[in-house]
């Protein structure tokens, strides 16, 4: 704590009073241990900046600014006494707080809203016990309550109301670093944070969806919903629902006066788009489509009739479904099953919806081979993938993936999908990909990836951890897997204990044989040398 | 005894100047009896023949007959180990006996029983090694080795196996290799030495037999071996060599050019570079033309003359990192296994 | 002699065992282990024999029973071969009084002289204080027990280093856990092995670290490890076996346990242990695996890796509830991984810190050449 108090007292510098707030921003975040601490922060930055504003040009308000501080840190010791008795602390609310920030006279208000919420909070989690609560901010019971409260109408007072306008537009989420953790572990004093645990802090949360505010649309609003639930999940199937949702928008859109549809749509689009990254983070064929869509927005003719320039829009984005994910899947079916013959053993990792359809398509051709199918936790989407494929009457072997070793020595070609590709050619996708690939690697099994080309992420990434996302129940208690195990006992949290479920890794290019595109069968290094890879090519033209 | 007989040196040598390399190549010649062995049998006959009256005299004679042997094969490796087992053995002798003769007889009936063992060391080695031989396994060989032969006809009394074997040029043994599977009715196939990492990922497994095994745990062997060896590495697949222990050699290469059998002319290049490029430009002419004339002609194949095959080795080292385990009938020993036991062997 | 008493109730003692070994009722190698030891202490103090031979006939016995009711525990083989090392070699300070004169000349062959190269024990100072020296006679016709007599009381004792070792195999195993696990560090385990879990705890108290626990499908015993050591006050995370590879990156060194180790100095362990031990290898990270020295298995050739696996109940893996499925889908679910020798860097025992390349020469140290074979 005092580290933290020192460091905002050496920025209170005399000629700075001004930008004090700006300058409390920077603090160094992952310090922080506890939500409440960053309440006490933030209130009182918003005494000091309130007192500074009064008397702006006055030489005396350092002195002010440092006693405002030096009172929020008492304030802060009692609200850690407080926190760890009973508080359940709020994730999401501290990146607003600090995102926020900026807009200082609201500043107040905010705390002040915010520290009537927690006491009504605190008050409603007197049954639950602290532990369970504490234990990671993506356990299961923290969320349901969390949607619970925001779906019953509550969302006006919630914390996270304020939702932040997004810096830096197309980034998946909002990570200020040390995020996740500050509610995860309120008991915890800021140097005795275990480090396995900030060093994975930065990882998306899965959250409701934000309340509401300004014009969200319905269709929006239950998309975000579907989203937060992983009702709908997979790369394509989130890139199409959200397009699809957007024509609806697009065609509810009334320009209002002394306004072309060019300039204004968009600014009417981006807070649903900034809903949907709320409910979770936006995958990269959401972020690819946007950037897609918004030039294609802005360049529409301002001449033009205002429905046929919807109707055009809509087309547009007809088209690219069509184009980019429909069209590209039918070809990467036809391209990768030639890469099928007859009597070949095809390992496939969860399911992927490009390996599905390739898997029936070849099936469907005549061609006669057998399926093993590698499934894991968090998702065990694999049994989805058997039920479609046994359906089809192809055989199947289904296992989990510590048991990938005992049938790699049958296995002829191992076929995964992604969730998106980058420049250097590794790819990213579900947790679980990357060690089946390089298993499949060192017995010289060919490693396909199936990936259309609008998966192309710009940037090169070196691991899986430093971008990632929390899959949304890690644990199920009441899977049915374990439901004959022994082992299936009810995870009694504690406060050493914790949970942490990534969704996604990331498979070296080294890993990959082969990347199956509509375009052909490429290297995975090759994937930036595609044109129109990013959409470069005009759509639908 | 066969064996026996076999020492028995033709009648016209002086008895007491014995020709051992003429022994050498007599006894040689008996099917079953490899270089070491037959290294030791010589030196055997040499104590047997020896006039010598004290140790000292005795392990100078061996040693003379070693030199000899050494000098006279182009391929002096199995030779070597069979010696220096041999000597060493004398050498560490315990001979608190009254009449050096009696040692000297102790000394030969020992060298005798020796090589009477060794014979059916390869049994064991097979014994051992099946073991590692499951069911439907493909197996990937090179060239001809008599502890490899005798391994997988053993195996395919109980198990199903199918083989590979290089074609092993210049010598082409992998042919050797080939008829004497087929005849016993296991299904073999020749692959060209240049085709070992086509073939290796439908192999279980690599069985080798060796020349020597050497201090550093790896394994000299007939050329080829190593690339197979860095083809299995590559693909994971694990590469067994046999080794009876005679065939345990104290000597360290640290590459391929520190072996004994290397020498300037391995590898030369053409001293005369003026004549001999327009041969091979003439040579090449052909090859400029279509593939489709040559196609036409694949009688005219070509093979090399023997000056080029001259300037090839025999041998290869393989180096420890590249074997997985070594089967030998003191057991299976890891390559670290072979070369601390040699240590314990020699230095001990 | 089969009606004699004391045989009779060895055999129900020998036989009991091997029925809880078949029905997998004894688990656990140590406890396997353990449950060996008991039951070889009973046998011996009930036999009956008058030479080494008959007695070294009867443990071998007990133990073929033992390995062939459960074959994939090989702690039973190991513990009985361990335990006719024992005897051996107490025979033999025993019975070097008697039988130092009519030594026979050594016979020193070209074969001996190369075995000479077998790894050995160093020579162990012998133990000079035994009253037993001189008297101990074999196959004395006039009382034929009474070379048990004699014998017995050292043998015990024998038995009872064997039962010590056991005992002690965690803290001896856990005592230079905090040499191995420094300030900071991540560390990743899989499944439940008790001896990670006592050597995990026992560097606890000595340094901040932080285990991560992959929860180990289809048995998910990652989860009640997580339990285990958080409760001990470990920062711990539990993980699903997918996060692995992802998470790799920021691991500082992977921590296994071994169901047995093999003569090449690879493993069996848990099932994902190779998956995780391959994910190391990629990443460069240290593997480390704790075990016992009563898990040295003096094979090579078991890691044929289908036949050698041993298959679980499918239905953890695709439960019932899956219904029509379950007739349609071949399920796979094996209890063991074999990881080659290069997979590992080392094995942390209860007798020191092993490289994999020197396990062949613990075996040999451990237990002698012809028991290999029970």
């Amino acid at each position: 704590m005092s580290t933290t108090t020192e460091t905002v007292t050496q920025m209170v510098t005399p000629t700075a009073s001004l930008k004090l707030s700006t300058s409390s921003i920077a603090l160094p975040q992952p310090s922080c241990s506890s939500q409440s601490q960053m309440q006490a922060l933030s209130s009182a930055r918003a005494s000091a900046q309130s007192q500074a504003s009064s008397n702006s040009i006055s030489p005396a308000a350092p002195a002010h600014a440092k006693s405002a501080i030096y009172s929020a840190n008492a304030n802060f010791q009692r609200n850690t006494k407080l926190n760890d008795a009973n508080t359940i602390p709020n994730p999401n609310s501290d990146p607003n707080t600090n995102l926020n920030a900026p807009k200082s006279q609201k500043q107040m208000t905010k705390a002040e809203r915010r520290e009537q919420q927690e006491a009504q909070r605190a008050a409603k989690a007197t049954a639950k016990t602290t532990a369970s609560q504490s234990g990671t901010s993506s356990s299961k019971p923290t969320s349901t309550h969390k949607q619970s409260a925001s779906v019953s109408g509550k969302g006006a007072a919630y914390p996270s109301a304020a939702t932040p306008k997004k810096p830096g537009k197309g980034q998946d989420w909002k990570p200020a670093k040390g995020e996740t953790k500050e509610g995860a572990y309120p008991h915890l004093q800021m140097d005795e944070t275990p480090r396995g645990l900030r060093i994975f802090s930065h990882f998306g949360a899965p959250k409701p969806p934000a309340v509401t505010k300004g014009d969200i649309h319905p269709a929006i609003i239950r998309l975000g919903l579907q989203f937060a639930a992983f009702k709908i999940t997979g790369a394509n199937a989130r890139c199409i629902a959200m397009l699809t949702a957007f024509k609806t928008v697009i065609q509810d859109y009334v320009t209002p006066p002394n306004n072309t549809l060019s300039r204004h749509l968009m600014v009417q689009l981006s807070p649903q788009i900034t809903h949907l990254v709320s409910a979770r983070p936006m995958s990269v064929t959401m972020g690819n489509a946007i950037r897609q869509m918004k030039l294609e927005i802005s360049g529409s003719d301002i001449d033009l009739p205002e429905q046929d320039a919807k109707n055009a829009l809509c087309d547009t984005i007809d088209n690219y479904i069509r184009d980019r994910i429909l069209l590209a899947d039918q070809v990467i079916q036809e391209t990768a099953g030639s890469k099928i013959k007859d009597g070949d053993v095809i390992l496939t990792y969860a399911r992927s919806s490009v390996v599905e359809k390739v898997l029936l398509h070849s099936w469907a051709d005549g061609k006669r081979f057998s399926v093993i199918i590698v499934d894991s936790r968090p998702m065990l989407e694999g049994k989805a993938l058997l039920k479609s494929l046994t359906a089809a009457s192809i055989p199947c072997t289904y296992l989990l993936l510590p048991s990938l070793p005992s049938v790699l020595p049958h296995t002829t070609t191992l076929f995964v999908g992604a969730h998106s590709l980058h420049a250097n050619g590794a790819v990213f996708s579900r947790a679980g990909t990357a060690m089946v690939a390089m298993m499949a690697k060192s017995r010289s099994i060919p490693v396909v990836v199936c990936c259309e080309t609008y998966k192309f992420a710009e940037g090169i990434r070196w691991d899986g951890v430093s971008k990632n996302e929390l899959a949304p129940t890690p644990f199920p208690p009441s899977s049915t897997s374990n439901s004959s195990s022994q082992h299936n006992l009810a995870i009694k949290m504690n406060p050493n204990l914790s949970m942490l479920s990534p969704l996604y890794d990331l498979t070296p290019p080294s890993c990959i044989t082969a990347v199956v595109t509509e375009v052909g069968i490429i290297p995975p290094s090759s994937i930036s040398s595609i044109p129109g890879a990013l959409g470069r090519v005009t759509i639908g033209a | 005894m066969d064996l026996n007989r076999a020492l028995k040196i033709p009648d016209d040598v002086p008895s007491n100047s014995l020709d051992i390399w003429t022994t050498y190549q007599t006894i040689l010649r008996k099917e079953e009896i490899s270089t070491p062995l037959a290294a030791v049998l010589a030196l055997t006959e040499l104590v047997e023949r020896s006039d010598a009256g004290t140790m000292f005299e005795l392990v100078k004679a061996l040693n003379d007959g070693a030199k000899v042997l050494n000098a006279r094969t182009p391929n002096p490796i199995g030779l070597n180990a069979g010696c220096e087992l041999f000597i060493a053995f004398v050498t560490l002798f315990p001979h608190d006996s009254d009449s050096f003769s009696d040692l000297k007889r102790e000394l030969v009936k020992q060298g005798q029983k020796y090589a009477t063992e060794a014979i059916t060391y390869r049994e064991k080695i097979a014994e051992l090694a099946l073991g590692f031989i499951k069911d439907d396994s493909v197996i990937l060989t090179h060239s001809y080795s008599r502890v490899v032969m005798k391994t997988l006809l053993r195996a395919h009394e109980r198990k199903r196996i199918s083989v590979y074997v290089t074609e092993a040029r210049p010598r082409g043994l992998g042919l050797r290799t080939y008829d004497e599977l087929t005849a016993a009715g296991i299904p073999c196939t020749v692959v060209l030495d240049s085709a070992v990492s086509y073939v290796m990922d439908k192999v279980d497994f690599v069985l080798v037999g060796s020349e020597a095994v050497v201090e550093s745990g790896g394994l000299i062997n007939a050329v080829g071996s190593n690339q197979i060896a860095i083809i299995a590495k590559a693909a994971n697949i694990p590469f067994y060599a046999l080794a009876e222990s005679y065939k345990f050699h104290r000597l360290f290469p640290l590459s391929q050019y520190d072996l004994p059998t290397h020498n300037p002319g391995i590898l030369a290049f053409p001293l005369t570079s003026a004549s001999s490029s327009p041969i091979s430009l003439q040579n090449n002419n052909p090859s400029i033309r279509t593939a489709n004339e040559n196609a036409s002609r694949p009688e005219q194949s070509r093979s090399m003359t023997h000056e080029q095959i001259a300037c090839n080795p025999d041998v290869d080292y393989t180096r420890p990192d590249l074997i997985t385990l070594v089967f030998s009938d003191v057991g299976s020993l890891t390559p670290e296994g072979v070369s601390q036991y040699l240590v314990g062997m020699f230095a001990g | 002699m089969a009606t004699e008493p004391s045989s009779a109730e060895n055999h129900r003692v020998v036989e009991s065992l091997a029925a809880r070994l078949r029905r997998r009722q004894v688990v656990g190698s140590r406890e396997t282990a353990l449950e060996t030891v008991f039951v070889l202490r009973q046998v011996v103090s009930k036999a009956r024999f008058s030479n080494i031979d008959q007695l070294v006939e009867i443990i071998r016995s007990v133990g073929r029973k033992l390995v062939e009711a459960q074959p994939k525990e090989y702690t039973v083989g190991n513990t009985v071969r361990k335990v006719l090392h024992h005897i051996r070699e107490e025979y033999h300070t025993a019975s070097q009084g008697t039988t130092a004169s009519s030594t026979p000349k050594p016979s020193f062959s070209i074969a001996k002289f190369v075995s000479q190269g077998q790894p050995r024990k160093q020579a162990t100072p012998q133990k000079t204080s035994h009253e037993t020296r001189g008297m101990l006679k074999e196959n004395n016709p006039d009382d034929p027990d009474a070379f048990a007599r004699t014998l017995k009381p050292v043998l015990m004792e024998a038995i009872q280093d064997v039962f010590d070792e056991l005992e002690t195999v965690y803290d001896n195993i856990s005592k230079n856990a905090k040499d191995h696990i420094h300030s900071d560090e991540i560390i990743l385990t899989i499944g439940k092995s008790s001896t990670v879990e006592a050597f995990l705890k026992s560097a606890a108290p000595y340094r901040k670290y932080t285990a991560i626990v992959a929860d180990t499908a289809p048995s998910y015993s990652g989860q009640e490890m997580a339990q285990s050591l958080s409760s001990a006050g470990i920062s711990t995370v539990l993980v699903p076996d997918s996060s692995i590879y992802a998470l790799m990156s920021r691991i500082n060194k992977v921590i296994l346990g071994a169901h047995a180790i093999l003569a090449n100095g690879g493993m069996f362990a848990i099932t994902g242990s190779l998956l995780v031990a391959t994910a190391a290898r990629a990443h460069s990270t240290p593997v480390v695996v704790c075990a016992g020295q009563f898990k040295l298995t003096p094979q090579w050739n078991l890691y044929h890796e289908y036949g050698a696996l041993d298959f679980a109940d499918p239905s953890s893996v695709l439960g019932f509830e899956e219904g029509d499925l379950v007739d349609k889908v071949d399920v796979v679910n094996p209890f063991y991984d074999y990881v080659r020798p290069e997979m590992i860097d080392a094995y942390v025992t209860n007798d020191g810190d092993h490289p994999p390349s020197s396990v062949y020469r613990l075996i040999k140290e451990a237990y002698d050449d012809e028991d290999y074979e029970l």
